[in-house]
């Protein structure tokens, strides 16, 4: 848990939501996900998104970074069974993100607000792990 | 960043609420040396209510079979490595981490589960205190070590309350803010 200040967290967790959010998009377009698996996933993702910003704008945000579309998602992208577990490997690591910055932010309030959109991570990673056939509780 | 209470929070969740308060919540803080405001006392609460929750889920399972049963049971093992990991972070800090009361103590404070239904709407009332009791405790604990270990908790936490939601038949995430708001 290194250092980091306020803002470069939630700079971090903005960028890393909208890489999901292009992600579920993307999957969309190409019919790789089913939409009652994608559809509410990426509207609590966008949910996430807003509220950062929120919390950015009050905060002396920079300009969120930009990103490129990883190759990864390409390759993800050529059939559902790839797209979800894909989908699994970035919603662990998101929620990986959350935890680490639920920990540090100096903010105990935030911490809070951060806490809950990490619970909500973990059910997207339930969703998926379902969607895939598998137990939705890793032993 | 007010929390957010729902209707249905308000109305289901007070029962588990009541229910694991007077096996939970308002047991004393862990004897010993550790210091006051170190945590001990915060973690001591959230092993209580740890205990409680196994205790629930022993109570739930003569009521659940197949599938159910056998994610419940998956529930009840991280639990216990819950209150594993639990005793031993009060231990470090210098306090004797509470014991459990007895099966038939917890079970005088448990509603009447007449159904698999039931059982599993209990569930999910106790999966949502104890993702609230956690990320209380986010924003409580003095160190950062600490709240490292109630984070990774109440990820946990939130997979249970997403993996009992399933069982019932309703969509993994209750909201995107699970029992708050930002």
């Amino acid at each position: 848990m290194a250092a980091r200040s306020k803002v470069d967290t939630l700079e971090e967790l903005l960028a890393a939501e909208a890489r999901l959010i292009a992600m579920y998009e993307a999957g969309l377009r190409r019919g790789v996900v089913p939409a009652g698996v994608a559809r509410p996933i990426l509207a609590e993702e966008r949910e996430h998104a807003r509220a950062l910003e929120r919390e950015l704008a009050g905060g002396g945000s920079r300009n969120p970074r930009a990103s490129v579309p990883s190759p990864a998602l390409t390759a993800a992208l050529r059939d559902a069974d790839s797209f979800a577990r894909f989908a699994l490997d970035m919603e662990t690591e998101m929620r990986a993100a959350y935890v680490d910055a639920a920990a540090t932010i100096g903010d105990a309030e935030l911490r809070r607000g951060l806490g809950s959109i990490l619970a909500c991570e973990s059910a997207h990673v339930v969703a998926l792990r379902n969607s895939l056939g598998e137990r939705p509780l890793v032993d | 960043m007010p929390p957010s209470l729902t209707r249905r929070e308000a109305l289901g969740g007070a029962a588990a609420a009541l229910v694991l308060a007077s096996c939970g919540g308002s047991d004393p803080a862990p004897a010993g040396r550790a210091r006051p405001g170190s945590g001990a006392a915060l973690l001591g609460s959230l092993l209580a209510l740890e205990h409680a929750v196994v205790a629930a889920y022993r109570a739930c399972e003569p009521k659940l079979d197949g599938d159910p049963l056998r994610e419940v049971r998956a529930i009840v093992d991280q639990e216990r490595g819950h209150v594993t990991r639990l005793q031993g972070l009060i231990r470090d800090l210098g306090g004797d981490p509470p014991h459990g009361r007895s099966a038939e103590e917890y079970a005088r404070t448990f509603p009447l589960l007449g159904s698999a239904d039931d059982a599993l709407h209990f569930a999910d009332e106790l999966e949502q205190r104890q993702v609230r009791a956690y990320l209380e405790a986010l924003g409580e604990l003095p160190d950062l070590s600490l709240r490292g270990a109630a984070a990774e908790i109440a990820a946990d936490e939130g997979e249970h309350l997403a993996a009992v939601r399933l069982m019932r038949g309703l969509p993994a995430a209750e909201g995107p803010f699970v029992t708050g708001a930002l």
